[in-house]
């Protein structure tokens, strides 16, 4: 069995950050993953917005928070940003839970810029009351992934990176826990890192450790083929059922979500539960979920919805097509419902042997890693 | 089921107490939407019932495959109006269908019948009972007719559908809806009535707080909506003013050719003189009314508890 300085389980963005800050320090870290490659999942697909706030205008500590990572994440990951496009936020006149008044002044407290502009010029008439050009950026997953595995691989006796392992079970020791998997192989550590995101209670179940309290939406982003015209501008119709449009990373696509129909389906149980789990052929089931985007259960697309939402907003002179869909679990905490709040939980479960577990808000979150990273040292 | 129509079509259903009815309606209409339209949404306004409508509606949307089905949930009662507005602002489809009441006493294919029946360039297309109508409803329809000038007789109707280019020519307007049918009827693009044979129903299905809202609803159309309020005050005003005049001058007259008791004339003249700036004041007052009136259109217009998306 072999003993490592910390066991990270998980290889999205939050996984692979913890693996390099440790392994510059020079400790033995080993990542566990049950796909066959990193970032396959939420770190990959979502809007891909890195946030400065704009989207929480209900919840001023997640904005500050977001703001205050914003210029950090943009400098260090610069290599992997998409700054080149107008993002043009609106409330919509109907149905928002904030108006475009109540907007521009949280914005204002918040400390971040945004301009207005006419809603005519982007807006079918009536529908939004305020319109505003913001600054936010878009990254590219996938460049950032192949930066952390060209970074990792310049520490090759520190770190190992294990794919498709399929933990069966996670053990407490008087000094240490000791990880269990399908391959028979046992890897023992004083220091877990769960960095799971939608599979994060299915770890703690195993150790038997209080579970968050979230439910799970199956999600979809849809990528589009867009005209001239929509090439350089993201749009989010924000706070109420509305929708985005926006490019994703530096891919030439945008992505389409709509607050709606993004969610497929839901399940509010403590560990994933969904009906299209008996589909799968045991790929996915409520102890170990599978990567729905490589699902064979996965469902068919909503983008004749959210298309026709984004229509019914949009000027005619936008148009978009379809192009290919993403899918992905996304854990949200419960606490988050009212204020919408997207904040990034780390807890620790136990000290000496340390067991920690992060559920993350925001891509630029991950900087909040560092303080617990180096706790003990 | 092969040539579903490609257009997104939105059903937009009032629910108020209906839980008898509700599940009927709702299945019948769920499967109208799947086997015609390839996508499709309806949603249910549900306008703060007190029965057990919401569960109702719940249980009916189970059987929904490919359309989707959500629920308003108004806060308070609002009234068919504006809950119906809720309802139509939320959805997203090409078409709109507006069902004003869950009684079913159609034959589901009038549903079709109307919507192809706008594809030939009507961009609202109404269906009417054919019965005879209410002495009260006919009676209001008439009035309406007679003290406004609208090219399209309105009549009483029981579902409609809406073009996506007429709803957002009236959401343009800026203005609230507090009669519905008379914007339609007013909004310059081309309408139709189909009339449809009553298959039982379950006969009236309005409970007291919809019925008082309906009577409200007329009054308050009629002096929004028509000339009325203001020809009968304009009318009166001038009668009164002219009558004033008359005085005025039949004095003057009495007190050159005869010797009227002394101060007469002085009250008389003085009585004329004031009601007649009296009902020139009152005048510019209901001038100044109908303004506000104007200007209280543009206020918000309905608070919504919150949206439940139950499928898909």
């Amino acid at each position: 069995m072999e003993q490592f300085d910390k066991i990270i389980i998980g290889a999205g963005l939050y996984g692979l950050y913890s693996a390099m800050f440790c392994a510059r320090k020079g400790q033995h870290i080993i990542v566990l993953e049950c796909d066959p490659s990193p970032f396959r999942r939420a770190t990959y697909i979502n809007q891909a917005r890195v946030h400065q706030g704009y989207h929480y205008p209900r919840s001023i500590s997640t904005a500050m928070k977001s703001a205050g990572y914003f210029e950090r994440f943009n400098k260090d990951y610069a290599f992997c940003i998409n700054k080149e496009f107008d993002q043009i936020y609106a409330t919509s006149s109907q149905y928002s839970w904030s108006d475009g008044k109540q907007f521009k002044e949280f914005c204002k407290a918040a400390g971040i810029p945004c301009e207005e502009l006419y809603p005519g010029n982007y807006f079918k008439k009536g529908m939004c009351d305020g319109v505003f050009r913001t600054r936010e950026y878009t990254y590219d997953a996938m460049i950032l992934k192949d930066y952390f595995l060209d970074e990792l691989a310049k520490h090759p006796t520190e770190v190992q990176i294990k794919y498709g392992i399929n933990i069966t079970g996670i053990e407490k020791h008087p000094d240490a826990y000791v990880i269990n998997t399908a391959e028979g192989i046992f890897y023992k550590s004083g220091f877990v890192l769960n960095a799971t995101y939608a599979g994060t209670n299915q770890i703690l179940d195993m150790v038997g450790f209080e579970k968050f309290g979230i439910k799970y939406e199956l999600c979809e982003i849809i990528l589009c083929d867009v005209n001239e015209k929509l090439k350089n501008i993201g749009f989010t119709v924000m706070d109420g059922p509305f929708f985005s449009i926006m490019p994703f990373g530096k891919t030439g696509f945008h992505s389409l979500t709509s607050v709606t129909f993004t969610p497929h389906t839901t399940s509010y149980d403590g560990v994933p539960t969904f009906s299209c789990q008996e589909k799968s052929n045991g790929y996915c089931s409520a102890f170990h979920l599978g990567n729905c985007n490589d699902c064979p259960a996965k469902p068919v697309t909503a983008f004749p919805y959210m298309a026709n939402m984004a229509r019914k907003y949009m000027l005619d002179d936008y148009s978009f097509e379809y192009r290919t869909s993403l899918f992905s679990m996304k854990p949200i905490l419960m606490s988050s419902e009212i204020d919408d709040s997207r904040p990034t939980v780390i807890r620790k479960y136990s000290d000496g042997p340390t067991f920690l577990g992060v559920l993350s808000g925001k891509i630029n979150t991950v900087y909040d890693l560092d303080e617990v990273l180096s706790d003990g040292e | 089921m092969a040539n579903r129509e490609k257009n997104f079509a939105s059903a937009v259903v009032y629910v108020h107490n209906a839980e008898k009815r509700i599940k009927k309606f709702l299945k019948m209409l769920i499967g109208v939407m799947e086997e015609n339209f390839e996508h499709s949404e309806i949603i249910c306004v549900n306008d703060s019932s007190t029965d057990e409508s919401q569960k109702a509606i719940k249980s009916a949307s189970t059987t929904a495959t490919t359309t989707s089905v959500s629920v308003v949930n108004m806060s308070y009662f609002h009234g068919l109006e504006l809950s119906i507005n809720a309802g139509v602002d939320l959805s997203i489809g090409d078409f709109v269908f507006e069902f004003d009441n869950t009684n079913l006493d159609f034959d589901p294919a009038v549903i079709m019948e109307i919507y192809r029946h706008s594809l030939k360039g009507y961009d609202i297309v109404s269906a009417s009972p054919e019965k005879k109508e209410r002495f009260s409803s006919k009676l209001f329809y008439h009035v309406f007719a007679h003290y406004s000038d609208m090219q399209y007789k309105m009549t009483t109707e029981s579902f409609r559908v809406l073009s996506r280019r007429v709803i957002n020519r009236i959401s343009s307007m800026n203005k609230t809806v507090p009669y519905r049918k008379a914007i339609y009827a007013n909004c310059g693009l081309k309408t139709d009535n189909i009339r449809y044979k009553v298959v039982s129903g379950d006969g009236d299905s309005m409970d007291g707080q919809e019925k008082s809202y309906r009577s409200g609803l007329a009054v308050d159309s009629l002096i929004l909506f028509t000339e009325m309020g203001y020809s009968f005050a304009k009318t009166m005003t001038i009668l009164m003013m002219v009558m004033s005049l008359l005085m005025i001058v039949y004095s003057v007259v009495i007190y050159v050719t005869s010797t009227p008791v002394a101060g007469w004339t002085t009250t008389i003249l003085f009585l004329s003189v004031a009601f007649f700036g009296l009902f020139g004041i009152l005048t510019i007052i209901i001038k100044y009314l109908q303004l506000l009136v104007d200007l209280v259109f543009k206020r918000k217009y309905y608070s919504f508890e919150g949206i439940e998306k139950l499928t898909k």
